[in-house]
């Protein structure tokens, strides 16, 4: 028995160190081990640092051309969403402004819009838009319903006064809302979308690199006939723990710099406690690990591993709930993406990175990726312990037939 | 004709010589098309799970808390005394928002103090997030307006002008081509061609460099005459019919059985589509020439692939982009299929003012031409570089 556990760490320990050569003399593994994880999250920080989207270019059609009308264009363009960058005759003028997409929103001012003010009615401004991007969309639509607000409060005092009614504390409001934003406080989009790129950049290096392995290990079969020269003979369980533990090691420093780092450099959200970020990202590695141990049986080629794996990003990126909520997919769908690690490392990281949620929060996230990570080392298992059946079936024939 | 005959007749054989290529070719996208469409086929996530904090209990506040179950956009899922208790299951993910009453609300509010509502959205999660703080911004201006009321009709006023001195002015929103504001339509008209753009890439890469790594590229090159431009029209051509006709596929699970809005006629946008697979294969047949290396011009075209869903700009506009990341845009050919989209598809503008868009795509047609030359060296000689 003793000598069973002497053996088995010694095979670990080869297998471990075997697979550490066959990465560090792969250039193509690198790629995904090394430069992947270091220079995607700078990419993508770059491209939606600058956060939020401000002063958006709105044409106005001022059928009114009053005082009360033009100052009501000023307070418009005094926010910081919108920039009032024209003035158009007709509405057919701003649409073709909108048309040559100079300007993403069109304001009418009607011609009554002084008088209805006066007589105490309501006057209604309508604001086409250019429904090209929800963001901009948003932006403006928001901006605009606070000012209505803010100047409807104004003008009901001025009313009241011109129709002879007291007018006393009726511009101010009787109750005061104020909106909190949790998480990423200034709503930006790079805070919201990078901790979870970050995830999903860490499952998909680790899953693309160990498939791009598994690929140069099938190419080197076929050249020998069915068997893997490079391939140590050790139990099964030897076979997947050394690889896992191999990929850890390698791993360490890119969580260090991924989860740590970025969200440092580029000033995003970041509140969590750093142990627990480790803690929890761990299973999330040995999960993705053994998923890609498992995917990577399929791959017959170096290259193909690419074709066959990249596109799955799309798929994982909308199962992990990051822009789609995960309450508003079907039962189906959330079950398939509970599969998925990444999904349980986005719900959890985005959520102890943003909210400071402590890994006892994030307990379900959690227990989920050790789960998975059983899950997918049962399944590995049984598919290695059915190749090193083959292997060791193969290397006997060699031999005999050397002899 | 007769080689170029000859060189498609080839190319077809190796097109059924491993399932890869029809799996990666037609099942693929077909199948992440449904796939997101499933996904998102409420457009909009509605019910997004939210709490209330309530510590004033008031009939007051039990009418707010009626005014939140009638909002569509959030659902209430948990009542609890503390913010503390609220916050925990924002943290644990249970619920995305909460609204919170501060207690002797209703009376500091009758007192005229006017006392303070808050409400608390979590921007961890964008969509839910901004839909809690629509549905929680909602009931506190039918909240404040209810009260206005009550207090303007009894200062006298007409129950007639009530209406409009609560809201003298009124922003009327028109979102032309989207009036359901629906998310799903953006995300699938984006990422469904941004995934076949990725994937006639990495198939052209692959097949191109496939030829060269096993040495089959002499014969290539002599089926086609020795001729590269017929080598890759050749090899190509089979690709770009299959492809097409599985985007115009993918164009019709959206905008025929899914209704999406589509106030074009047809063709334009199943020509942007056409035009987008030749485009994506052009660019791919660029990258071979430039790295002709069978892995780093697949690792190059995936790079570009998967970041193209981000730079060109599908959810965060070019122009607050910083101008170096900007300018990418410009060779990103599923870019200009978004724009012909938003154009055609969504505005339904005039065909004039898309034209550049058109060019664009056509533009990239020509980029491979440069090296062809090259090309055709490395085919002669192919030797693969690990």
């Amino acid at each position: 028995m003793l000598r069973y556990i002497t053996e088995w760490f010694k095979s670990l320990y080869s297998v471990w160190r075997r697979e550490f050569t066959l990465v560090f003399k792969d250039v193509g593994v690198l790629i995904f081990f090394l430069f992947l994880p270091t220079v995607y999250p700078i990419i993508y920080t770059l491209i939606y640092n600058p956060e939020i989207v401000v002063e958006l270019p709105v044409v106005v059609v001022d059928h009114c051309a009053t005082t009360r009308s033009r100052e009501f264009i000023r307070e418009v363009d005094a926010t910081q969403a919108i920039d009032i960058t024209g003035r158009a005759a007709s509405l057919s003028e701003a649409r073709e402004a909108m048309n040559e997409h100079k300007v993403y929103a069109i304001m009418e001012i009607p011609s009554d819009f002084d008088r209805q003010i006066g007589r105490g009615e309501q006057a209604v401004i309508p604001v086409y838009y250019d429904m090209g991007l929800l963001l901009r969309y948003r932006t403006i639509l928001m901006a605009l319903s606070d000012l209505q607000i803010a100047v409807g409060a104004q003008l009901r005092g001025e009313v009241l006064e011109n129709i002879g009614l007291p007018a006393e504390g009726m511009s101010e409001t009787p109750i005061n809302s104020e909106a909190e934003f949790l998480g990423d406080r200034t709503q930006g989009f790079a805070s919201f979308v990078i901790p979870g790129i970050l995830i999903l950049i860490l499952q998909q290096s680790l899953v693309l690199g160990i498939a791009m392995l598994s690929g140069g290990s099938a190419e080197r079969r076929r050249r020998n006939m069915g068997y893997d020269p490079m391939e140590i003979d050790a139990p099964p369980t030897a076979t997947l723990i050394g690889k896992t533990l191999c990929y850890t090691v390698i791993y360490l420093p890119m969580v260090l710099y991924l989860f740590i780092g970025v969200p440092h450099i580029f000033s995003l959200p970041h509140d969590g406690d750093y142990v627990h970020y480790l803690l929890f990202i761990l299973p999330l590695i040995t999960a993705s690990s053994f998923m890609g141990i498992m995917l990577g049986t399929l791959i017959k080629e170096r290259e193909s591993s690419l074709i066959v794996l990249v596109f799955t990003s799309v798929i994982f990126i909308f199962l992990s709930g990051l822009t789609w909520p995960r309450y508003g997919m079907s039962p189906f769908w959330r079950a398939v993406g509970g599969l998925v690690p990444a999904t349980w490392g986005v719900q959890g990281f985005t959520r102890m990175n943003s909210n400071g949620a402590t890994l006892g929060q994030e307990s379900e996230s959690y227990i989920a990726l050790w789960c998975l990570t059983a899950f997918y080392f049962v399944i590995s298992y049984l598919i290695v312990r059915y190749r090193r059946a083959r292997q060791r079936r193969l290397q006997w024939a060699v031999k005999q037939s050397e002899q | 004709m007769k080689i170029l005959y000859a060189s498609i007749k080839r190319e077809l054989r190796v097109l059924v010589s491993r399932p890869l290529y029809l799996i990666m070719m037609i099942v693929v996208p077909i199948a992440v098309s449904l796939f997101l469409i499933d996904l998102m086929r409420d457009g909009l996530p509605l019910q997004t799970p939210v709490g209330l904090v309530d510590l004033d209990h008031s009939s007051l506040s039990r009418r707010m808390v009626r005014n939140l179950d009638s909002s569509e956009l959030i659902r209430v899922v948990s009542d609890d005394d503390g913010v503390h208790e609220a916050m925990n299951r924002i943290k644990s993910g249970e619920i995305y928002g909460f609204f919170y009453i501060p207690s002797n609300f209703e009376q500091e509010t009758l007192a005229g103090k006017s006392p303070t509502l808050s409400f608390y959205s979590n921007m961890t999660y964008m969509i839910p997030g901004t839909l809690s703080f629509k549905g929680f911004k909602t009931t506190a201006v039918t909240t404040t307006a209810g009260i206005v009321s009550a207090k303007l009709t009894a200062t006298g006023v007409e129950p007639g002008v009530v209406g409009s001195l609560l809201q003298p002015v009124v922003v009327q929103d028109h979102p032309i081509g989207n009036p359901w504001l629906s998310y799903a339509i953006y995300l699938c008209n984006s990422f469904i061609p941004g995934v076949i753009g990725l994937l006639v890439m990495m198939i052209t890469v692959f097949t191109i460099m496939s030829e060269i790594k096993n040495g089959t590229s002499i014969g290539w090159l002599s089926t086609a005459g020795d001729s590269m431009i017929v080598a890759l029209a050749g090899k190509l051509l089979p690709h770009t019919v299959i492809f097409t006709a599985v985007g115009w596929c993918c164009q019709a699970i959206m905008f025929r059985f899914n209704h999406y809005p589509l106030n074009c006629p047809e063709w334009h946008i199943m020509i942007a589509m056409m035009l987008l697979v030749m485009a994506s294969q052009a660019f791919a047949v660029f990258i071979c020439e430039l790295v002709p290396n069978f892995r780093l011009a697949l690792s190059g075209v995936s790079l570009i692939g998967i970041l193209s869903f981000s730079i060109a700009a599908f959810s965060f506009p070019v122009e607050s982009m910083y101008g170096a990341i900007g300018v990418f845009n410009y060779i990103l050919p599923v870019r200009w299929y978004f724009l012909i989209y938003i154009d055609q598809a969504l505005n339904g503008i005039d065909l004039f003012y898309s034209r550049f868009y058109y060019i664009a795509l056509l533009v990239f047609l020509l980029v491979p031409l440069t090296g062809l030359g090259r090309l055709r060296t490395i085919s002669r000689d192919p030797v693969y570089l690990t």
